[in-house]
């Protein structure tokens, strides 16, 4: 291929490789499963070889097709003279850069390794004094409702006790766990139907994600949370009354200020279809809401929302964590949200400026403990149901979070991870070669939804099993004991200011 | 600290009592102020109530009988005693009563209460020296109060006199520095200290009083210091609770009454459930039996059982009150004296600690314990029961036993 003068140059500043698939050529079978497979077209097929073409991602899918096992991805070492100020991460930005003169787009939660507060909290158990619970042979309850609450219960006082009707909209979930906003439109229509189905099967919630709700997945509308978002797209009155609750979203932790951002790529005919947009045109959502330019604002949309619910659904709002989430949160309950979000600065995204995603909020773990501590001392904190997101990873974050002070934890990437997701971080590409990320007909169908879907159930089962063998360790016998009982909790890391804040103690304090 | 009591009478150790054996527990000992550093004291112990339901009064040996059979139940750093319809005479005025570690704190106090309404009597607490008690031994005295008719608590003129009451004890236990309101109801007080149960008893020759009714506890504190303070009852208003225990829902069911106003200045977890009495029976108004599913509720999958009124009011207790369930093993007796006086049991919900209720041969008198020697020590042929885990038991003077804690919730009419 004749290459012009100023390509040739720029592909001589390019940045090197990171990954090499290597094929045993001993043992392939020259079946060249693994480069029709690849949708990064890291593979060809030269002279009756499979050979590296370049731009391999480690996704991993030709390792997983390859019927022979004798494909390895290599993580070819750092080609660049050791810096440790002017790192490669730091050399490659600035090499990208200066080829597309753009903002960085990313995907995925950062990737700088940033100290996880999580890690660095031990939980209690119960000795002598009061007897651990057995989740097998005694009742070990973690149900969640989800909605508002009014802080107190009127009774008749006289005759037997009884309530007219119920107080507001409620949502029993089976676990504490929500699946995240993960929008039809970032991911495929196999993906999101998996992930559906999954939150049906184990009634629990998931979120629509930006851009309504596709007509076949009115089916599992009451186990969705719909989301406005700053673009309206697909928004209409019948839809959010169909669905379990409405989110206003305000922000994304990976993404504190910015909007939501879909890649032209990924707008295929369904998308278009769905968020009411033309074909192929990148859907880039306001950053702020046109009509929220403050606290009062909120409120009347707040109204807006309930009155077309018709007061039948809760509504909620989502915040990225930034500075000043408890001030920020106390003015959402008092402007009427029935649940709040919380979406820490590690969490995921289909598509971000990675400036953004880098450097830009808090880390969940602080902020549940800030919103949790100042909605306690305004005392609101029985009015509201607490939903934190952003990197929770595993049963252990999930049950940090709640000891901090979440009702329940919102979780993304490991329900895709569950489903195939390798965290390669190309999602805004729209070639996931897992059939997740993309809009590719071809690339999508490789996602069999039964077979997905059974994988999340297992893994959030999983969990759960998990937090009532913690619970029970603590000598707990119901999820809601654990919200914001920081005392169960023991900080175990560099900074005791950081404990400080989170109102946890340092590990080796008792109770008296 | 100065050791402000002047021994009049010296009181001997029981004989069936073995003085050497007295001596092993070395720890701190505190009167009134809290012990530096204290954030939070557990525990297990022992427990026993009686009331009379019709109306008569019990002797305060006969409490101290049921309390003191139970001796493997405590370790000598804590017991008390409360009794209701103790005073006739001022059953309209607030019954304050309170350890002082020095004068200076009584003067404090003595202003702060002229300043805001009527002393109508004070009087010093009789106590004695028992030999076996080390010192410290705050100064207890008693004050009978009536608010001002025109009340104004920092700002806010639209106090109840009960809120009243409650804001200021909590402001006296959490600023008064060497001063501690342990109780502040009408026609009641509690009579606590650190020792044992015996020890208790004699301190404040609890023989000399008679009451409708008596709750009780002795401590077997595992890591707390020996504070005069965080023995039981915990009270405020005419509420008392005694309780067998280690809540481990604290740090959740403090944030529950904080958010209400109420300040934890003794740091247990009985100082909590006797605040969560208080909350939701007098200020949220609901029945007891309510208020008792709210802290030790039925399982979910259990609720679906009930008929569908009760099964709508169980959800919502649930998840209004979700704060107020206490998790972990309990056994308590609550005290009250509104509209009657009440002796109340609860059990948590998988009965983990131990509770039994007894009602005497001529029905007059209802008993509750840990353990059923305390009953039959002073009744002999007392019926017995065990209530259900989490059913509250409900005796009510004038009334009788209202109910067995054997009902499904919301059963009872109370
Ligand atoms: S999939 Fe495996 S066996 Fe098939 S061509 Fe690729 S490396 Fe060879
Ligand atoms: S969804 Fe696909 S593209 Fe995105 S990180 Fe996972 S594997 Fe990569």
């Amino acid at each position: 291929m004749a290459q012009t003068e100023a390509v040739k140059r720029r592909m001589e500043l390019e940045a090197p490789e990171r990954f090499m698939p290597v094929i045993d050529a001993s043992l392939c079978k020259r079946c060249r499963k693994c480069v029709n497979e690849c949708s990064y077209r890291a593979l060809d097929f030269v002279d009756g070889n499979v050979r590296p073409a370049g731009g391999c991602v480690a996704c991993g899918r030709c390792i997983n097709v390859c019927p022979a096992h004798c494909i390895e991805i290599r993580q070819i070492p750092s080609q660049f003279p050791p810096h440790a100020n002017f790192n490669e991460r730091v050399r490659r930005a600035i090499m990208s850069q200066a080829s597309t003169g753009g903002v960085l787009l990313t995907s995925c939660g950062t990737d700088i390794a940033y100290p996880v507060m999580f890690d660095e909290m031990v939980l209690d158990a119960a000795q002598v004094t009061n007897p651990a619970i057995d989740p097998l042979r005694e009742v070990v309850e973690t149900r969640t409702y989800v909605g508002g609450r009014k802080g107190r219960l009127r009774v008749n006082e006289k005759g037997p006790p009884y309530l007219d009707e119920d107080p507001g909209p409620i949502i029993a979930m089976d676990m504490p766990i929500m699946i995240g906003h993960i929008s039809l439109g970032s991911v495929s229509y196999n993906a999101q139907k998996a992930l559906f189905m999954a939150a049906k099967e184990l009634n629990i919630l998931a979120g629509s994600g930006e851009g309504g709700l596709h007509r076949d997945f009115l089916p599992y509308a009451k186990n969705v949370v719909s989301e406005i978002a700053s673009g309206r797209f697909g928004v209409t009155g019948d839809y959010l009354k169909s669905t379990a609750a409405v989110e206003i979203k305000i922000g994304q932790g990976a993404k504190p200020g910015h909007g939501g951002h879909l890649p032209g790529e990924k707008v295929s005919a369904m998308i278009s279809q769905t968020r009411m947009i033309p074909l192929g045109t990148d859907a880039i959502s306001p950053y702020p809401h046109h009509d929220i330019y403050s606290i009062e604002d909120l409120q009347q949309l707040i109204s807006v929302v309930k009155e077309s619910v018709e007061y039948k659904v809760p509504v909620g709002v989502k915040i990225a964590a930034v500075h000043n989430v408890g001030a920020i949160a106390s003015g959402i309950v008092r402007a009427g949200a029935d649940f709040i979000t919380i979406d820490g600065f590690r969490g995921g995204t289909g598509s971000t400026p990675r400036i953004i995603r880098d450097h830009v909020g808090l880390p969940i773990e602080v902020a549940i403990s800030v919103v949790d501590q100042r909605l306690t001392k305004e005392g609101l904190r029985n009015r509201v149901t607490v939903f934190a997101g952003g990197s929770i990873r595993s049963s252990a974050d999930m049950i940090k979070a709640i000891a901090l002070g979440a009702d329940a934890v919102m979780v993304c990437t490991a329900a895709l991870v569950a489903m195939g997701c390798r965290v390669c971080q190309q999602c805004h590409r729209g070639m996931c070669s897992w059939g997740i990320a993309t809009q590719r007909e071809e690339l999508a169908s490789r996602l069999n939804p039964e077979v997905a879907s059974a994988r999340v159930v297992r893994l959030f089962r999983s969990w759960n099993e998990e937090l009532k063998e913690i619970l029970g360790a603590m000598g707990i016998d119901s999820v809601e004991s654990l919200v914001g009982n920081r005392d169960r909790l023991r900080y175990f890391g560099p900074n005791s200011k950081i404990a400080e804040i989170m109102g946890v103690k340092h590990v080796g304090e008792g109770w008296g | 600290m100065k050791d402000m009591l002047e021994p009049e009478n010296i009181a001997n150790i029981p004989s069936h009592i073995d003085a050497e054996l007295l001596d092993s527990v070395d720890v701190e000992r505190f009167g009134a102020s809290r012990p530096p550093g204290l954030s939070y004291q557990m525990g297990g112990c022992g427990i026993a109530g009686c009331i009379d339901l019709t109306g008569g009064r019990i002797s305060g040996g006969v409490i101290a009988r049921m309390l003191e059979t139970m001796g493997e139940r405590e370790n000598g750093l804590g017991a008390g005693y409360a009794c209701y319809g103790l005073f006739p005479e001022h059953r309209d005025d607030y019954c304050m009563q309170f350890f002082f570690d020095h004068e200076t704190a009584k003067a404090e106090v003595e202003e702060l209460l002229k300043g805001l309404g009527t002393i109508t009597k004070d009087e010093k607490v009789f106590t004695q020296r028992v030999k076996s008690m080390k010192p410290p031994f705050p100064l207890v005295w008693r004050y009978f109060f009536r608010p001002n008719n025109k009340l104004e608590w920092r700002g806010r003129s639209d106090l109840s006199n009960d809120d009243f009451i409650v804001q200021l004890v909590m402001h006296i236990n959490s600023e008064l520095e060497g001063a501690l309101c342990v109780s502040s109801g009408k026609d009641m007080a509690v009579f606590k200290g650190n020792g044992y149960s015996y020890e208790i008893s004699k301190f404040y020759d609890l023989d000399r009083y008679s009451g409708q009714m008596w709750i009780s506890h002795s401590r077997f504190p595992t890591n707390s210091p020996a504070w005069w303070g965080g023995a039981h009852p915990l009270s405020i208003l005419d509420w008392a609770v005694c309780h067998n225990g280690e809540i481990t829902s604290y740090g959740v069911n403090r944030k529950f009454v904080e958010m209400a106003g109420y300040r934890c200045s003794v740091l247990t977890d009985t100082e909590v459930v006797t605040y969560i009495w208080d909350l939701l029976v007098r200020k949220h108004r609901l029945p007891i039996t309510a208020a008792a599913f709210a802290m030790a509720p039925w399982y979910h999958d259990d609720i679906n059982r009930l008929d569908a009124e009760s099964a709508r009011l169980a959800r919502w207790l649930r998840i209004t009150y979700k704060e107020a369930l206490l998790n972990g093993p309990f056994s308590i007796i609550v005290g009250k004296r509104q509209p009657e006086v009440t002796m109340i049991t609860l059990a948590d919900r998988k009965k983990l600690r131990p509770l039994l209720c007894g009602l005497s041969p001529d029905r007059k008198v209802a008993y509750a314990a840990s353990e059923e020697c305390a009953v039959r020590v002073v009744s002999p042929n007392a019926e017995t029961w065990t209530p259900n885990a989490g059913s509250p038991m409900v005796a009510m003077a004038g009334r009788g036993v209202l109910r067995t804690g054997n009902e499904l919730p919301f059963q009872g009419g109370v």
